[in-house]
């Protein structure tokens, strides 16, 4: 691993690394077997960038109005010392009338560094954990080593300390409609938290304590509640997001295994020979990509090119198990290629499908 | 100065009435009324003038409907609100004109922040002024107050009888973000510890329902009283969204006895603190940090909690 960084420097070229936060951690998980996608992550190259220069940027990024929206929710909720939330976690919690203490970590006096914001969390937390002092952390700066090289997460999250246990608070503006909110929002915003729960239970550990103990697993989403606006907290688990993820982040630490199997000479440079680099590192695309990852229309079309079966989508990809592209695929349906042994059950399903479909459109005529 | 007869071009006129809003503004920091008086009248000249120049006479008639309508500016408006820095303030648009007899900005935030009686976010002091004052005070005119009200005080400390300033936080003295006080408040009142987020809003809840015991009640009143109502521990009593003063008043007192006394020490340590620390524009604005200091992360107020 210590080999690692001077070969990402190198791979990323000239440009200054990009910063990882919560949003592209957390999108790590989402494709864990991309090797393009780890590896430009690993070395921190500008996604964006890269796209742009071949061609393939993204048109548009997050919703102007998505992300006005969340602001306004998220004011509303902390607003007045955070009386919609203190109110929330009295109800929900048990959160003693006492407990109203509100630290914003937001900025030092009006010293806005990461250094001496995250100075200053550490310290908090440290008094916290030792005093049980403090309910709630707003805008902590936490930190997380990625590669081999320390991420800050900027976070719309508020940490809150209960009985010397620390808990994680999202805000999120999508609503929670008779106890239902959308999975696939709820899902990305599980994983958002789990990234920092394992920061702060990292920064826990540093500091000495037990941290399983000290980081509670459950994490709160304060969301609208059916069609108003006003906030409700709900309990999310999200142990298995935490699992996903310390499992990525040990594997993103083997990328030079990756890394190693790359020729010498390769940079992702925005230069003439990008195009190329690019295409050396294999990529697992499948349509999901599209909502996480820059590189998504550049993969989409190399896929499309290529006839990948997973631009069809993953559950396709995984029933053809073996089967990569979709001309072989067709071929097998159709009996003009004749399946190897391993891939003979792919094929017998594949030419049942043809003829179930043969059947059907005759039906028809 | 009346318009010369050579009939001086629009820029003239302009760099004549930034040199005389500063006459009058430098008139009124050493308390030379009498100057303030006479600049003004100049002032008055050269921006009527102005007006002629750039708007000819076709605008005449436009100009005319608009003051009948929004009524001439108050005449104390200029040098109250005028941006008091050392750049020269844009000639006001003519249409811009504020309508007769309303109080300066300012003036409107001092009023609600009395009512209020502790540090409050522009959107409280905006809903607290819609409420019980007359007009309306949008909460986005006050963004850029606090950084005029610094200038102004430290290109003439103490010329107004009270600036709009910040409150400090406990630990650092630094002006707390999006909170704005009165100067004229005791320097404990105008700490923000780690409590005073919550002592503060139960203050402002006890005395704006104080205050709406004495007035007919109102939708906007009690669209306010109900904001605090909803987050304070048993002042809820009555149906969802009515709100009976006198709990409302019970409940916040209530629970601001729990956390009174630690608040109450916490800001009285810190304000010793900035007493023998910071000079009057560091009390009133608060303390500005230089890198090096706050990278050691130590403050002197972190370990007296």
């Amino acid at each position: 691993m210590s080999m690692t960084a001077p070969d990402l420097d190198r791979l990323r070229g000239v440009a200054a690394p990009r910063n990882h936060d919560a949003r592209t951690i957390a999108a790590l998980t989402a494709n864990p077997g991309c090797a393009r996608r780890g590896v430009m992550d690993a070395a921190g190259v500008d996604k964006d960038a890269v796209a742009r220069h071949l061609g393939f940027g993204v048109p548009f990024g997050q919703s102007q109005f998505a992300i006005t929206r969340g602001n306004t929710f998220e004011a509303q909720v902390k607003a007045d010392g955070c009386a919609e939330l203190l109110t929330l976690l009295r109800d929900r919690l048990g959160l003693e009338v006492p407990e109203v203490a509100y630290d914003d970590l937001g900025a030092v006096g009006d010293n806005e560094g990461r250094e001496v914001r995250h100075a200053r969390t550490r310290k908090l937390v440290q008094r916290a954990l030792e005093t049980g002092e403090g309910t709630l952390f707003d805008h902590p700066l936490l930190r997380l080593d990625i590669a081999g090289r320390p991420a800050y997460l900027e976070p719309d999250v508020i940490a809150f300390q209960l009985g010397g246990r620390f808990h994680i608070v999202e805000i999120k503006s999508f609503a929670v409609i008779d106890g239902q909110a959308e999975a696939d929002q709820v899902a990305a915003a599980a994983r958002q938290s789990a990234v920092y729960v394992l920061a702060l239970r990292r920064l826990v550990a540093e500091l000495g304590h037990d941290p399983v103990e000290k980081v509670a697993h459950e994490v709160f989403l304060v969301c609208p509640e059916n069609f108003s606006n006003r906030p409700t907290a709900t309990p999310v688990d999200i142990r298995p997001q935490l699992a996903v993820l310390e499992r990525q982040l040990a594997r993103l630490t083997r990328v030079d295994t990756i890394v190693a199997q790359l020729p010498e000479e390769i940079t992702f440079d925005l230069g003439e020979a990008l195009e190329e680099a690019v295409r050396t590192v294999e990529a697992r695309y499948a349509p999901e990509c599209m909502s996480s990852c820059e590189m998504a229309f550049f993969c989409r079309a190399e896929a499309r090119a290529c006839g990948a079966t997973g631009a069809l989508g993953r559950s396709v990809r995984d029933d053809l198990g073996g089967v990569d592209s979709v001309e072989t695929a067709l071929a097998l349906a159709e009996g003009v290629l004749e399946p190897s042994e391993d891939l003979a059950e792919t094929a017998e399903q594949l030419r049942l499908a043809a003829r179930l479909r043969r059947e059907a459109l005759a039906g028809v005529a | 100065m009346p318009s010369s007869p050579g009939a001086p071009s629009p820029e003239e006129l302009e760099a004549r009435i930034a040199e005389l809003r500063t006459a009058v503004r430098r008139a009124m920091a050493a308390g030379d009324r009498q100057a303030a008086r006479a600049h003004r009248a100049e002032l008055r000249a050269a921006e009527g003038a102005w007006d002629e120049a750039v708007l000819g006479d076709t605008a005449l008639g436009d100009t005319a409907l608009g003051d009948t309508a929004l009524g001439e500016p108050a005449p104390d408006e200029t040098a109250d609100d005028a941006p008091s820095g050392e750049r020269p303030a844009p000639p006001p648009p003519p249409r811009a004109a504020v309508p007769r007899g309303l109080v300066p900005v300012r003036e409107r935030v001092h009023q609600a922040l009395t009512l209020i009686g502790a540090p409050a976010a522009p959107k409280l002091i905006a809903s607290v002024y819609a409420a019980f004052l007359p007009g309306q005070l949008p909460a986005a005119r006050l963004t850029s107050l606090r950084r005029d009200e610094e200038r102004s005080f430290r290109s003439a400390p103490y010329a107004r009888p009270y600036y709009l300033c910040a409150a400090l936080t406990a630990d650092l003295l630094a002006p707390a973000r999006g909170l704005l006080t009165v100067s004229t408040w005791p320097l404990e009142q105008r700490i923000s510890g780690p409590l005073s987020a919550r002592t503060d809003f139960l203050t402002a809840a006890i005395r704006i329902a104080e205050h709406a015991e004495r007035r007919p009640d109102s939708p906007d009143v009690q669209r306010l009283l109900w904001r605090f109502a909803a987050n304070i521990p048993g002042a809820a009593t009555g149906a969802v969204g009515t709100v009976e003063p006198g709990a409302l008043i019970a409940a916040a007192r209530a629970e601001l006895d729990v956390h009174a006394e630690t608040d109450r020490r916490q800001r009285r340590r810190a304000a010793d603190r900035a007493r023998a620390q910071l000079d009057d524009a560091g009390r009133l604005f608060g303390a500005r940090l230089r890198a090096m200091r706050s990278a050691t992360g130590t403050t002197d107020g972190e370990d007296d909690r």
